[in-house]
Parts: C-alpha cells; sequence; structure tokens
C-alpha cells in the first residue's frame, strides 16, 4: 500500500530522514517506533504529503505523493501528534465540515456522519460544542474527521497521547475494527505495550533510517511462520522427540509438559499438528500462538544496530 | 454551498447577532438623523460610510488575517491542506466567510449610504461606495495572501498575530491617496484626463482583483497545488504600468522602462526578505537540476530571482534610451545612478544578503544578513560623507548626479565581488553537506 524508496528530508542543519526505503503491507497495522527525533513525525508527514522532501519517492496505492499529493489525499487520512479541532462547532458540524471539504457528494454525507459517529460512539454527542468534549472524546472526533471520506490509509502520531487507559483500550479496539473493514494503519507511538495490543508490523527508526521492518510473528492470521506454545497435562517423556521429528516445526525449548516451538505452515497444517498430537494421546491444555512482544523486539533491534557514525 | 464558506457562517452567525446587529444599525442612525433634522440626509450619507470603513475595513480586516492564523494556532491548518477543496473555493470560503458578519453590517450601512448618498450627491456617490467596498476586498484580500505567504516558513509571526496589520499600512497609504485625488476634478494618467471618483475605483478594483489572485496563489501553493513563478514579475510589470502613467515626463517608453525598473528592484527586496533563503532552497533547487526536472525547478524557485531578472531587463531597456534620460529629470534625481547601475547594486545587495544567511552554523542568519546590508547601503557610505572623504564615499555608493554612467563601472565590481563571495559559500555549504551525507551513510 505504501512504497518508499531513497527518501531523504532535510531540516536547515539536520538531516530527519536519511535514504530511507520500505514498504507497508495492504491492510497491516504498522507500529512506528523509535525515540525523539527518529523521524516518524517527518515521515508521517512526507507521506501526508505535507512536506516536500529532499529527493527519493512515496507512492501511496500506486501514486506518487510528490507528483500528486492532493490525489493521495483522497486516499488518506491523518491524524497529527498536535491535532487541533474547531472548539465552537458541534461534533456534528465538525464531522459534516471533514465530509463535504473531503468531496462527498451531499446525498451521502448524513449517512456518513451517522457511520463514522456509530463507528466512534460520538451518536449521542452530535449537538454537543466540540470544546466541551473529553480528551478522549476529542481524540476519537478528530479520527472521525479523518476517517470520514473511507481512506485506505489512515497515519495516526501519536493518537493515544494523554488518554486514560479506559480511552486507549477503547483505541485500540477502533483500530483492530478499522483494520477488519480493509483500512491500512500506520500508528507512531512511544507507548509499546499499548501498540503492542493491535499491530501486525514493526517499523522501527532511529536517526532518520529504517532499522527494522518486518512483520511481528502471531500477528497475521495468514502468514506461515508463528510462534507456538504447548502445555500438557500429564507429562510425556515422548515430546520432545515427537516435535523435534516434524519438519514444519523449530523446536525453542521443550521438557515433558511444555515446548515451545516455530511453526512454518498455514493455519490447516497447525491444525492438523493440533489433531495429530491429540491422537498420538498427548494430554493438551493448551496450544497457542505467543504473539512477539513488540518491546522486547524494538530494544532487540536497537540493541544490535550500529549507531551511525557522523562528522 | 462551499464547506468553508458554510464553516465560517456556523462559526460568525448566531441568531443573537442577526437580529441585534440591524437594531443597533438602525438606532444608530435615526438618532444621528433626530440630532440634525435639516441636513440629516448628508450626515446619514457621511455616517454610514465611516461606519462601513471601521466595520468592513478595519473589524473585517482583523477577521480575515484571523481566518489563516487561527488555523494554524488551533492546529487545524494540516486538515485544511489535506482536504478535497479546490484552492479557490477554500480562498473565497476564507474572504467572504471569515468577515461574513462584517459584511453584513457594512451592508446594512451601504444600503443607508446608498440611499442618502444617491439623495445628497446622485451617481457619484455609488462610485464612491463601490470604491470603499473595492478597498474593503483588497485589504481582506492581501491579509490573507500575506499570512498565506509568511506561514510558509516564519511561523512565529503567525503565532503573533499575523501580518495583517501590514494592510493597516496600505490602509494608511490608500487614505493619504484618496484623500489628496478627491480634492482634484480629474486625475491625469498616461496622458489623459480621469474624473478622479471613477479613477479611483479603477484603482480599487484592479489591486482588488491583484490581491485575490495573489491569495489564490498563495492558496494553491498552501494546497499542494504548485506553480511556477510568473505571477509575481506579471505583477510587478501591472504595477509599473500603472504607476508611470502618473509621472508627467515626455519621454513614455523611457519613464516605463525606469518605473518598472524601480518596483522591480523594491519587489526583489521584499521578496528577498519575507521568503525562506537557506541552504534547503539551493538543496532542492540542485537535486531539481541534476533529476532534469525543470518545472519542478521552477516550481521550487523563489520570487527574488524573477524581479531580479525583471530589474535587468528593464535596466537594459531603459539605457538604450539615453534621450530619455537626458529628458526625464525627475527620475534622474531619483537615482543618481544610472539604470544598469541600479540592477548591479541591486544584484549585489541580494549576494550580500544570500551571502550571509549561508553562514554555517549562525544564528540569526536574516537578521545579520538585513543589518550588514543596511552597513554597506547607508551607514558605510554616511559616515565616509560625513568624514568628508568624499572618494571613498563615491567608492562605496557611486551616486552621481551629473554623470550617473560612471558609477555603473564601480557597481559592476561591487556586484562581481559580491557574487564571488556568494558563490564561494554555496558550494562550500553544499560541498560540506554532500560530505556529511557520505559519512552519514
Amino acid at each position: 500500500m505504501i512504497e518508499i524508496s531513497n527518501l531523504t528530508f532535510d531540516y536547515p542543519g539536520h538531516r530527519a530522514l536519511d535514504d530511507v526505503s520500505l514498504t507497508v503491507q495492504s491492510g497491516s497495522v504498522t507500529a512506528l517506533v523509535g525515540p525523539n527525533g527518529a523521524g516518524k513525525t517527518t515521515l508521517m508527514r512526507c507521506i501526508a504529503g505535507l512536506e516536500t522532501p529532499l529527493s527519493g519517492s512515496i507512492l501511496v496505492n500506486g501514486i506518487d505523493v510528490n507528483e500528486k499529493p492532493r490525489e493521495v489525499h483522497r486516499l488518506m487520512g491523518y491524524l497529527s501528534d498536535f491535532f487541533g479541532l474547531y472548539q465552537d462547532l458541534t461534533v456534528g458540524q465538525c464531522l459534516e465540515y471533514a465530509a463535504e471539504s473531503q468531496g462527498l457528494p451531499s446525498t451521502v454525507v448524513h449517512d456518513a456522519i451517522m457511520l463514522t459517529a456509530r463507528q466512534l460512539e460520538l451518536s449521542d454527542r452530535l449537538q454537543q460544542v466540540s470544546g466541551s468534549l473529553s480528551r478522549g472524546q476529542r481524540q476519537r472526533l478528530a479520527i472521525g474527521q479523518a476517517i470520514i471520506h473511507g481512506p485506505k490509509v489512515l497515519l495516526l502520531d501519536e493518537p493515544a497521547s494523554g488518554l486514560d487507559p479506559e480511552a486507549r483500550a477503547n483505541l485500540a479496539s477502533l483500530f483492530r475494527h478499522l483494520q477488519t473493514i480493509g483500512m491500512t494503519l500506520l500508528v507512531s507511538s512511544h507507548i509499546l505495550a499499548e501498540l503492542d495490543e493491535y499491530s501486525t508490523h514493526i517499523l522501527s527508526l532511529r536517526n532518520g533510517r529504517v532499522l527494522e521492518n518486518r512483520a511481528l510473528s502471531g500477528s497475521y492470521p495468514a502468514i506461515s511462520h508463528r510462534r507456538i506454545r504447548l502445555k500438557l497435562s500429564l507429562a510425556d517423556l515422548r515430546l520432545a522427540d515427537w516435535l523435534g521429528n516434524r519438519p514444519e516445526a523449530i523446536l525453542i525449548k521443550a521438557d515433558e509438559k511444555d515446548a515451545e516451538f516455530d511453526f512454518h505452515g498455514d493455519l490447516t497444517a497447525q491444525s492438523k499438528l493440533l489433531r495429530e498430537l491429540i491422537a498420538a494421546s498427548f494430554q493438551v491444555t493448551s496450544f497457542s500462538e505467543q504473539k512477539e512482544n513488540l518491546q522486547q523486539s524494538y530494544l532487540q533491534s536497537v540493541s544490535t544496530m550500529p549507531e551511525p557514525k557522523y562528522s | 454551498m462551499n464547506p468553508e464558506f458554510k464553516r465560517n457562517l456556523w462559526l460568525v452567525f448566531t441568531p443573537q447577532r442577526l437580529i441585534v446587529t440591524p437594531i443597533l444599525l438602525a438606532l444608530v442612525f435615526a438618532s444621528v438623523a433626530m440630532f440634525n433634522k435639516i441636513d440629516f440626509v448628508n450626515n446619514l450619507y457621511g455616517l454610514a460610510r465611516i461606519m462601513f470603513v471601521f466595520i468592513v475595513w478595519f473589524w473585517g480586516l482583523r477577521s480575515a488575517n484571523s481566518s489563516i492564523t487561527n488555523e494554524l494556532r488551533d492546529k487545524t491548518w494540516d486538515q485544511q491542506r489535506m482536504c478535497a477543496l479546490q484552492p479557490w473555493a477554500m480562498t473565497w470560503g476564507k474572504l467572504f466567510g471569515a468577515t461574513a458578519f462584517e459584511w453584513y453590517a457594512g451592508l446594512i450601512c451601504l444600503i443607508v449610504a446608498g440611499i442618502f448618498g444617491w439623495m445628497a450627491q446622485g451617481s457619484s456617490a455609488i462610485v464612491n461606495l463601490l470604491t470603499l467596498v473595492s478597498i474593503a476586498i483588497l485589504i481582506h484580500a492581501l491579509s490573507i495572501a500575506l499570512n498565506l505567504h509568511t506561514s510558509q516558513f516564519e511561523s512565529r509571526a503567525i503565532q503573533q498575530g499575523g501580518v495583517g496589520w501590514f494592510g493597516l499600512f496600505i490602509l494608511f497609504i490608500i487614505w493619504s491617496v484618496s484623500a489628496k485625488w478627491f480634492a482634484f476634478e480629474s486625475i491625469d494618467w498616461w496622458g489623459m484626463a480621469f474624473p478622479a471618483a471613477y479613477f479611483l475605483l479603477f484603482g480599487g478594483l484592479l489591486f482588488a482583483c491583484c490581491a485575490v489572485f495573489s491569495a489564490w496563489r498563495s492558496m494553491s501553493n498552501a494546497l499542494q497545488v504548485r506553480t511556477i513563478p510568473w505571477a509575481w514579475p506579471l505583477f510587478a510589470i501591472v504595477l509599473a504600468v500603472y504607476m508611470a502613467g502618473f509621472v508627467s515626463d515626455t519621454n513614455s517608453l523611457y519613464v516605463f522602462f525606469t518605473t518598472a525598473l524601480l518596483v522591480a528592484v523594491a519587489m526583489t527586496y521584499i521578496a528577498l526578505i519575507t521568503e525562506p533563503t537557506g541552504l534547503l532552497v539551493w538543496q532542492r533547487l540542485k537535486r531539481r537540476q541534476e533529476l532534469g526536472d525543470w518545472r519542478g525547478w521552477l516550481e521550487r524557485l523563489p520570487l527574488w530571482p524573477t524581479t531580479l531578472l525583471l530589474a535587468f531587463a528593464f535596466a537594459l531597456l531603459a539605457s538604450f534610451n539615453l534621450t530619455g534620460w537626458i529628458g526625464t529629470p525627475s527620475l534622474n534625481l531619483f537615482f543618481g545612478l544610472a539604470p544598469l547601475g541600479v540592477a548591479l547594486m541591486l544584484l549585489r545587495d541580494v549576494c550580500v544578503f544570500l551571502f550571509f544567511t549561508l553562514a554555517p552554523n549562525a544564528k540569526r542568519t536574516f537578521s545579520s544578513a538585513l543589518f550588514y546590508l543596511i552597513v554597506i547601503d547607508l551607514l558605510l557610505p554616511f559616515l565616509a560623507q560625513i568624514a568628508g572623504l568624499n572618494y571613498l564615499r563615491y567608492l562605496l555608493l557611486p551616486v552621481d548626479l551629473m554623470n550617473p554612467w560612471n558609477g555603473v563601472f564601480i557597481m559592476l565590481i561591487h556586484a562581481g565581488i559580491a557574487f564571488g563571495l556568494f558563490c564561494w559559500r554555496l558550494r562550500l555549504r553544499l560541498r560540506l553537506r554532500s560530505e556529511l551525507n557520505t559519512n552519514f551513510s
């Protein structure tokens, strides 16, 4: 959905993005992580066509952002880290303005407002002035404005900053919902535990360069590689050897009651393995995919990558 | 309805405002009419015009200014920049939407002024009112254009309330000029006599159109509809044609060329100090040049080189008309320097300014550059003059009213040195940047 090649962006006296190349898969939720000043916001603003890079290209759904930024805007929603709302307008008016200014035909504006308000649990607030909303509600309204035209890509810069735990949980649930309806999300945040809940991919930046860009194991239903944890209610000495002989399983650790292995195969193959375990009289009590911990992955990638050298 | 216009109507109109405003205005007009029943027609005409000026010109200027600064201050500007509205729709939505309440009150004043003006002065009152309307549109559009232009690079000016105050300065000029012109029956322009009121209306409409056009072009850039810089030099030519019409000298072609030179010089300075001139601009141009993307190169070109080139073109055209030089004492006195010398002086100042704004690791490069320009152009020649060092003063500022052409050679040396320094620093900075990137990678 997003393809970036050799993107370089300079601020006066400072290179914010240095020869960045990456792809973001369609339908994914990519966690954009990195320390302050890594270039996360600049990258998002370049993708949104709000900043013009020094060099490089950005394609969104095959359209070059630098050449046709306004066409890309039709496919995109963007929520900046310091977003604003029209404080004196009602929620309904804010959504109506967003829908009409995004070029939705007047015949569908009302339905779009109702649908968006329902998705964001703002239906009962349509007549309320946006300046009187809580922080979480304001955040949801801002996201509503960004998605009312049904974009294919949603860019969210620190969307959960300043939210209480309940509002964060609601936001995570909203992002999962948006992913299920086919939207591609790129979400930056400092709070990795929060991204853990809904991210399928990690994109890690440091000093304007990509440290890592990959799918998180256990996050994609169709992915061919994931980590599985197996627990037995009764100890069985055969477990390690039985799993070790399976070509689709690479054993990480195992004893008589527990095992952890990387499984290579689709969901049908995974289901077949479980059936065979039971058929082989293993007393299986748990057979679950282990989602990769984002924080650990990030810290690991940071520790293994060398510091860029400056002169 | 234009969504931006509608949004502004939501913000500025309340039922209370809609009802109370006409009642208040009616009370004011009624009390003035009752105060002097003998001359109430003229009184009401005068009062309605004054109220229009205060409400639409001054209060409207504040609202037009806020139409951009509030978006930036309240962080809603990104949303607007990413919307699907065409630049023209966004421009008129803001121009007439943000000032809709002032126009509502102003329209009531106009109706009163129209009725009583017609009774007092006939059709000339209508011409006068149309002039007031055109000037209102001019300053509102100018405020939007200036704020959009400034917001590209100078966020502090926007945070401090925008540059709409500049509209007040323009208003002051218009007020001074129009007050003077109204004293005349007619205005001579390009050898023809025009009724003063009609000529003011023509000027108001012309510059209102230019300001609206300028706001639309600035909005286009803000909304990522890229443009190449032809409108700025074209406006310089329009302004030169307008201004040259007032110079009552015999050689009209020479007058036009020299006036156009002056206008181009002034507009180059204005563009130079209001646009980004740092290394990034040159990096982007170099990159487009390397890619052979000449349209992209023109889209990224600042405005000042266009009027700099225009200044040289007009300086050369004026130089070919030496008889005009002799026959145009008013312009001769203006320069004390041949037209080509003026263009070379401009080139020197541009290079000096760029040399300092490209300084590495320097803070406040803009103010430093401006300071050095003032020192070179004014302070050093002034000090040399009062110290009696006339030769040194002549070398610094070769103004010679008797023989202006002598200064061209000195200015050529000045410009050559400044251009060399600028090229040296630009090459050095671009090379250092390129080496830094190589090491970084």
